[in-house]
């Protein structure tokens, strides 16, 4: 095997890592916050996807049609998000994660048949948009340049999560609220306000990413499930809540997968949870995650 | 959470629902069509995996979001086994329980070290791990297109016998769980539910306990799966899907997690309310999401939890709780 290969291989895990960042960065963000893991990340992504196939569809706009549908469909995400915190989570804080992970669930059979109800159960595409629609030459490999597209925006999206969490003023109040949650209160800072915002924002990245990635792949139902099993691996192996954790997490599964396929494409899947047995067994709290206290 | 406690001590009333149960049960097969009389096999077995789930659940503190692939491992080990090797059939069911058990161990050796939230991702993942190697390994398993023609031996072949046979092995397994959840075994596992710490403070191996827990439950489950195969004739992937697995942590939720026969009473209603309502519509998945949400909002506890809280209160004359 030619290093030639090899690169092209770790070039694709790069992408399928920085798509993986895009949709399991919001769920960290998330459950770092709130403490609530929302089994409904992958269907907003999903509904993320098929909304801006149909806003593309009907804008017709040439060049940016897809950029502009992109935004749009995040934005419609990020209002369904905010619609499941303030009538579904809300009243749910004070009860036990057990109903606030099942109340996710309930959202993830809604969302489903909502799509199968509202698109069928055929698969859709998004040709590329311009100025990506082509492919580079890496070692004589066709490189799809969309790929770049994806790897650019996980890094922009790194960039971005890194300044607000470290370098503003909200950002300290994430870092306190994940700490300590009452002190926060007691401090006068009002934490169902900042819930609702964080989800929101999660719920944004979530249909964001799902925009993006109908390019890259198909849109089609299960891929919700799909992706957040995948993402669930990131944050595990990564560590819950940590976004130095979810990027580390994101390369090794990208990684994994792309060399998996390589081997044997049947068992790419299996490949990402033998390595993450392997990770918890060594470190169950994940490689940047704390023990629950 | 210590409503089956509660329980326990009205258990002289309990005996008498419990017969009234069995007695509903024995002549039900004279009295349903043959439509419902499949969906009351289905609601047994199911209920079985939902009891698997729960002794976890309500009775450990761990949420499984993987036990259906325990049942259709079970369900596919006896369907492989006899269509392809034309094994016997009790030989079979019991390949398809060491089967279960043996991935339980297997499975369980990773899961058990974890807690809460991350327990339930890691069954979810081993679960569509399970799901995928099946539904991908056409050349054996069939793939997509599942397993058809897996027939129980001649004997067996009536649905009404066959009934009868599903019955007994529910009222098998309900009376052995009975006694496993009452005993120091059980004691242990609502010691490791209650306080962890403590627990093993007394001197108790919470993982090796779990883990025993952990394949005691997909043993069940493989049973469940395996009984339950030979009934329909067929298998496929779907049983070992997420979906599935959510079925028993639904019923579970909606019976009541803190009562032993609330996760029968649950998988009751649902699978019923299902065969009902596909007489209108395929919207299965949102009615199921919609109920999810009616059951955490209005009945906390679950129904049989939420009946026994008001039962208690009134007798005890006190304000009611909030659940």
């Amino acid at each position: 095997m030619s290093l030639d290969v090899l690169f092209n291989q770790f070039m694709s895990g790069i992408a399928r890592g920085a798509l993986l960042f895009l949709v399991a960065s919001g769920l960290s963000l998330t459950f770092g916050v709130l403490r609530v893991l929302n089994f409904a990340h992958g269907s907003l992504y999903m509904l993320g996807a098929f909304l801006s196939y149909s806003i593309w569809k009907h804008l017709l706009i040439p060049v940016v049609g897809f950029y502009v549908a992109t935004i749009i469909a995040a934005l419609l995400i990020a209002a369904i998000g905010l619609v499941i915190e303030l009538f579904l989570l809300r009243r749910l804080y004070s009860r036990g994660w057990p109903e606030q992970l099942l109340a996710t669930y309930a959202v993830v059979l809604i969302i489903t048949d909502a799509v199968k109800w509202g698109w069928g159960g055929e698969f859709l595409s998004i040709p590329r948009p311009k100025p990506f629609t082509g492919a580079v030459l890496l070692f004589d490999f066709p490189f799809p340049s969309y790929n770049f597209f994806i790897i650019l925006l996980g890094l922009g999206l790194v960039v971005f999560l890194w300044w607000l969490v470290y370098r503003t003023r909200l950002g300290d109040i994430i870092r306190a609220a994940a700490h300590d949650r009452e002190m926060v209160s007691a401090l006068g800072i009002p934490i169902p306000w900042l819930f609702t915002w964080i989800f929101v924002l999660g719920s944004l990245i979530a249909g964001l990413s799902g925009a993006v990635s109908a390019p890259y792949g198909a849109i089609a139902l299960g891929m919700d499930i799909d992706i957040i099993i995948e993402c669930f691996a990131v944050v595990l192996i990564g560590g819950m809540g940590s976004l130095p954790g979810t990027l580390l997490g994101s390369f090794i599964v990208g990684q994994v997968y792309a060399f998996g396929i390589m081997i044997k494409p049947e068992l790419a899947l299996a490949n990402i949870f033998i390595v993450m047995a392997v990770v918890l067994i060594i470190r169950p709290w994940g490689i940047f995650g704390k023990p629950e206290r | 959470m210590n409503m089956h406690r509660a329980f326990a001590r009205r258990g002289s009333k309990a005996k008498w629902w419990v017969l009234i149960a069995i007695v509903v049960l024995a002549i039900a097969p004279f009295i349903l069509s043959e439509f419902y009389l499949s969906i009351l096999c289905e609601a047994l077995m199911m209920s079985l995996l939902a009891l698997s789930f729960n002794m976890l659940f309500g009775y450990m503190g761990q949420l499984s979001f993987g036990q259906a692939a325990f049942y259709g491992m079970g369900g596919y080990t006896v369907a492989l086994l006899i269509t392809k090797l034309h094994f016997n059939f009790w030989l079979s069911l019991l390949a398809a329980v060491a089967v279960a058990g043996l991935l339980g161990g297997i499975i369980g050796f990773f899961c058990v070290r974890l807690r809460g939230i991350y327990f339930s991702i890691l069954t979810l993942a081993f679960g569509q791990l399970l799901f995928f190697i099946v539904y991908k390994w056409h050349d054996f398993t069939g793939g997509d297109d599942g397993i058809q023609g897996v027939f129980p031996p001649d004997y067996l072949k009536s649905p009404v016998i066959y009934y009868f046979f599903i019955l007994l092995v529910f009222l098998g397994v309900v009376f052995l769980l009975w006694r496993l959840v009452n005993s120091p075994f059980g004691k242990i596992m609502q010691g490791m539910r209650d306080n962890a710490v403590r627990t093993e403070f007394l001197g108790i191996n919470i993982a090796r306990y779990q883990l025993i827990a952990f394949v005691i439950a997909a043993a069940i489950a493989g049973l469940a799966g395996a009984v339950w195969v030979p009934f329909y004739r067929s298998v496929a992937p779907f049983y070992l899907m997420w979906i599935k697995s959510g079925e028993p942590v639904m019923a579970s939720i909606m019976g009541g997690p803190a009562t032993f026969f609330g996760p029968i009473l649950g998988m009751f209603i649902m699978t019923f309310f299902h065969a009902w309502i596909l007489g209108f519509t395929h919207f299965w998945p949102v009615i199921m999401g919609a109920l999810i949400l009616v059951v955490i909002f209005f009945l906390p506890g679950g129904i049989l939890g939420f009946a026994q809280g008001r039962m208690t209160n009134r007798r005890k004359k006190g304000p009611p709780s909030k659940g």
